[in-house]
């Protein structure tokens, strides 16, 4: 069959062809979004309904717990750069102070040791009634991973606005009245750095999917003798944590000895198989996707 | 005399870059090449001598490809008998190897033959002090930009005197020298100038000669009248309908520039006994004392003073210190001994941050910076740029009206939207300068502001900062471009800078 060059979407899909061929970030994209409908298919046909609804629940609530985490990290960051930035330059000397001691502490805490204690208070919460529904308890979690991602947003705020201060249309601008909160917030932050969040903003999308799972799977023991991981929305740390599913992961090691094991595993195994492939393979595929986007904006 | 002419086309990633017919060059002649920065004045030379990267751009040559086009012997003979002087020494210069060991590179002669063009281009007998120069490797401060510059142009000149020594009459020659005065004062650019014309005389060579310093047609028509007719000045502009090269009257230029004259010689404008702005001499900035002196009293310092419906010059050699000046008095730079004094309301060093802000900038002055490059945010559109300024600035029907005078064309919502990167260096600076005009202040700062523009455009912002001189602003101008603001401003608003090194100052004073 002849194509028909004049037709746009001769057009769209040679661009997006061309564009793909290019960028690395975009073929990664592709990949992962590919890799994840591949699974979904193949679990659709073969994984039992209850494991294939548990599966589902799994990676909606990672993927918006860390989606989450990644929102709230940019509005942290973004606000509590900018007002150190100003508290600075106003030489407001005690609420700076305040503000560097808070995330020095913060740095000080390993990341997983303050999701933890994290868990603690969700606990707390769930047992005083605070926090029942699924969706306020992803939310209260990825809020505490936010406090740890946002850290590096904070850093990226402020290293960028020194690095515009020292040139010429900072001053520019100033002398041309505008507000230095313009400034900074639309020509510094907004204009000329938005690729620059892009990529920071993917890498914390795998960071927040690889701290929850890893928290989800070390509680998986659980919390007290009222909460345990039964309480909490499914994730795929949690899920991965399940026996059945370690189970499943422990059968691969039986295909290494014995290659005939293999059908099984894509049949019989199927929960606990997805569950760890979802899992690295979004994270290499979002590995892959950070560093073809700082390729290709060469931040 | 036959004429060299070249259809160029280059492109990066399908995105046209150059596309040029019919680039004419005259053999054995010198050639000055006008037009306004950021065009592809760099790019068609560099093609043309065979120096573009064919791997990473797609590059046609008279409809050859350009690996060809090197490959030919016309191209290998002139990269052989030719010198390339870049327009940005630092980046041409191994910062690993003193500048003597660099004389002696590749096809340049040994360093001793150096030493009678490094003499004349130093314009010292020295031997001592050009040995040191020879001797030091080149870091980003050291040498200084104008000795940089020199050193480039001391490898062409080795070129052409080996060139000369050939013997050849035949032998085909492309010498480039892309903006060789952009750091030079205006004297170590006549001696260049004259140095070349010297060498020109004695064996004719093909020189392309870019530059955006109009003044240089001056100092050019001094030069003996048998080497006149052996120099063309062609333009390159870009129109609606792409890139075109067109012949430069010289005569134009400077018929225009006898016409100026100081706008107070013909208009009598009301003098203000108190002035807008007032800027004490005796800065301290950067270890320096920087010292004013005017023509009214030239054995004592005296304050720059900028009264209503007046334009005053600053003049200084380059790295001097008069941008440094400038955003002292714009309290950009922290500077002792400030006092400037604007009207009712005086500012020192002591100053706080929020009255240059609510009371100053953008409100009763302002400053254009000279780089438009790095003045304008690259990554915000032509509106973008002009979007946030203070409210009491134009409406936005006098805006597009004030654009379509400067950029000297019909402004379109397309032209609102292109981003700031993809304009030419010529249009940045254009919209670098309508953003300070835009605001209206009583005082407006310009510096260096005709750099990157073409002859029009020249004639044209000047008529605008003459009307607003008319509407009683007070104007600073600070450039190296002497000869056309020297013409424009009455000789006794033109102010001298210099700068005394305050340990020296303070040893003096100690004897």
């Amino acid at each position: 069959m002849k194509m028909n060059h004049n037709r746009p979407e001769w057009y769209i899909a040679r661009s997006l062809r061309v564009l793909i061929g290019q960028r690395k970030d975009l073929r990664w994209v592709v990949l992962w979004l590919g890799g994840l409908s591949g699974v979904w298919l193949w679990d659709t046909f073969f994984l039992n309904p209850l494991a294939y609804e548990l599966i589902r629940s799994a990676i909606a609530n990672t993927f918006y717990g860390a989606l989450a985490a990644v929102a709230l990290s940019l509005s942290i960051g973004w606000a509590l750069g900018i007002a150190l930035h100003f508290l600075e330059e106003r030489k407001s000397r005690g609420p700076h102070l305040a503000l560097i001691f808070m995330m020095s502490l913060l740095r000080s805490i390993p990341q997983i040791v303050g999701l933890l204690i994290g868990y603690i208070l969700l606990t707390w919460m769930i047992g005083q009634g605070i926090l029942q529904s699924h969706a306020s308890q992803i939310l209260w979690m990825a809020f505490v991973i936010s406090l740890f991602c946002s850290l590096e947003v904070i850093d990226l705020v402020t290293e960028r606005i020194a690095y515009f201060r020292t040139l010429d249309y900072f001053h520019a601008m100033l002398c041309c009245g505008m507000k230095e909160s313009r400034i900074i917030n639309v020509d510094i932050l907004w204009k000329s750095s938005r690729s620059h969040f892009l990529h920071k903003l993917v890498s914390l999308f795998g960071v927040a999917i690889l701290l929850q799972c890893s928290i989800d799977f070390i509680v998986s023991v659980g919390l007290s003798s009222d909460v345990s991981l039964s309480n909490f929305p499914v994730t795929l740390g949690s899920l991965l944590a399940k026996l059945d599913s370690k189970q499943d992961i422990l059968a691969m090691g039986s295909m290494v000895l014995d290659i005939s094991y293999l059908p099984r595993i894509l049949f019989q195994h199927l929960q606990g198989v997805t569950v760890a492939f979802v899992l690295v393979f979004t994270l290499v595929c979002i590995y892959q996707i950070a560093d073809g986007l700082m390729k290709y904006y060469d931040l | 005399m036959s004429v060299l002419s070249y259809d160029i086309s280059i492109s990066k990633h399908n995105r046209s870059l150059v596309q040029i017919e019919n680039f004419r060059l005259e053999e054995n002649h010198i050639t000055f090449l006008f037009g306004e920065s950021g065009i592809g004045k760099s790019l068609i030379a560099k093609a043309v001598y065979g120096l573009l990267p064919p791997e990473e751009l797609q590059i046609s040559l008279n409809g050859e490809p350009y690996v060809e086009y090197c490959e030919r012997n016309h191209t290998q003979e002139i990269q052989r008998n030719s010198f390339f002087v870049f327009q940005e020494p630092s980046t041409h210069l191994d910062p690993l190897l003193t500048l003597g060991a660099q004389v002696e590179e590749g096809t340049l002669p040994q360093k001793l033959r150096a030493s009678g063009i490094l003499e004349r281009l130093w314009n010292t007998s020295d031997q001592e002090l050009l040995d040191k120069i020879l001797g030091v490797y080149p870091k980003p401060y050291r040498p200084s930009g104008g000795e940089k510059q020199r050193f480039l142009l001391v490898m062409a000149f080795l070129k052409i005197d080996l060139l000369l020594e050939q013997m050849d009459d035949h032998a085909r020659t492309m010498f480039v020298f892309d903006e060789p005065s952009g750091s030079l004062d205006n004297h170590f650019r006549d001696v260049f100038l004259s140095f070349l014309l010297e060498k020109f005389e004695k064996r004719k060579f093909t020189t392309l000669l870019i530059t955006h310093d109009y003044s240089i047609i001056s100092a050019v028509r001094k030069a003996d009248p048998n080497i006149l007719k052996d120099i063309s000045y062609k333009e390159l502009s870009l129109g609606r309908k792409g890139l075109t090269l067109t012949d430069f009257m010289p005569d134009n230029y400077l018929k225009w520039l006898h016409g100026q004259k100081p706008l107070r010689m013909f208009f009598e404008a009301p003098l203000s006994p108190q002035p807008l702005l007032r800027v004490a001499s005796g800065m301290e900035v950067f270890g320096r004392r920087l010292v004013l002196t005017n023509m009214r009293a030239w054995n004592k310092q005296s304050a720059l003073e900028i009264h209503p419906y007046s334009m005053v010059y600053l003049k200084a050699p380059s790295g001097v210190g008069k941008t440094t000046f400038a955003k002292a008095i714009m309290g950009l730079l922290p500077a002792r001994n400030l006092r400037v004094a604007l009207k009712n309301l005086t500012l020192t060093e002591q100053t706080p941050r929020n009255i240059w802000r609510t009371r100053v900038w953008g409100k009763r002055m302002t400053i254009t910076f000279q780089h438009a490059d790095e003045a304008l945010n690259q990554q915000s559109t032509v509106r973008g740029t002009l979007s946030g300024l203070p409210r009491h600035t134009m409406t936005e029907q006098e805006i597009l009206q004030l654009m379509a005078e400067v950029f000297d064309c019909e402004i379109d919502d397309r032209f609102l939207r292109t981003k700031v990167r993809y304009l030419s260096g010529g249009q940045k600076q254009k919209l670098n300068l309508i953003r300070s005009l835009v605001l209206d202040t009583n005082i407006l700062i310009l510096d260096e502001p005709f750099n990157g523009l073409d002859f029009r455009s020249i004639v044209q912002v000047l008529d605008i900062l003459k009307e607003r001189q008319k509407a009683g602003k007070g104007i600073l101008l600070i450039s190296h471009n002497e000869e056309i603001f020297d013409a424009v401003v009455n000789p006794e608003q033109v102010y001298y800078i210099s700068a005394v090194p305050i340990s020296q100052e303070k040893k003096t004073a100690s004897v």
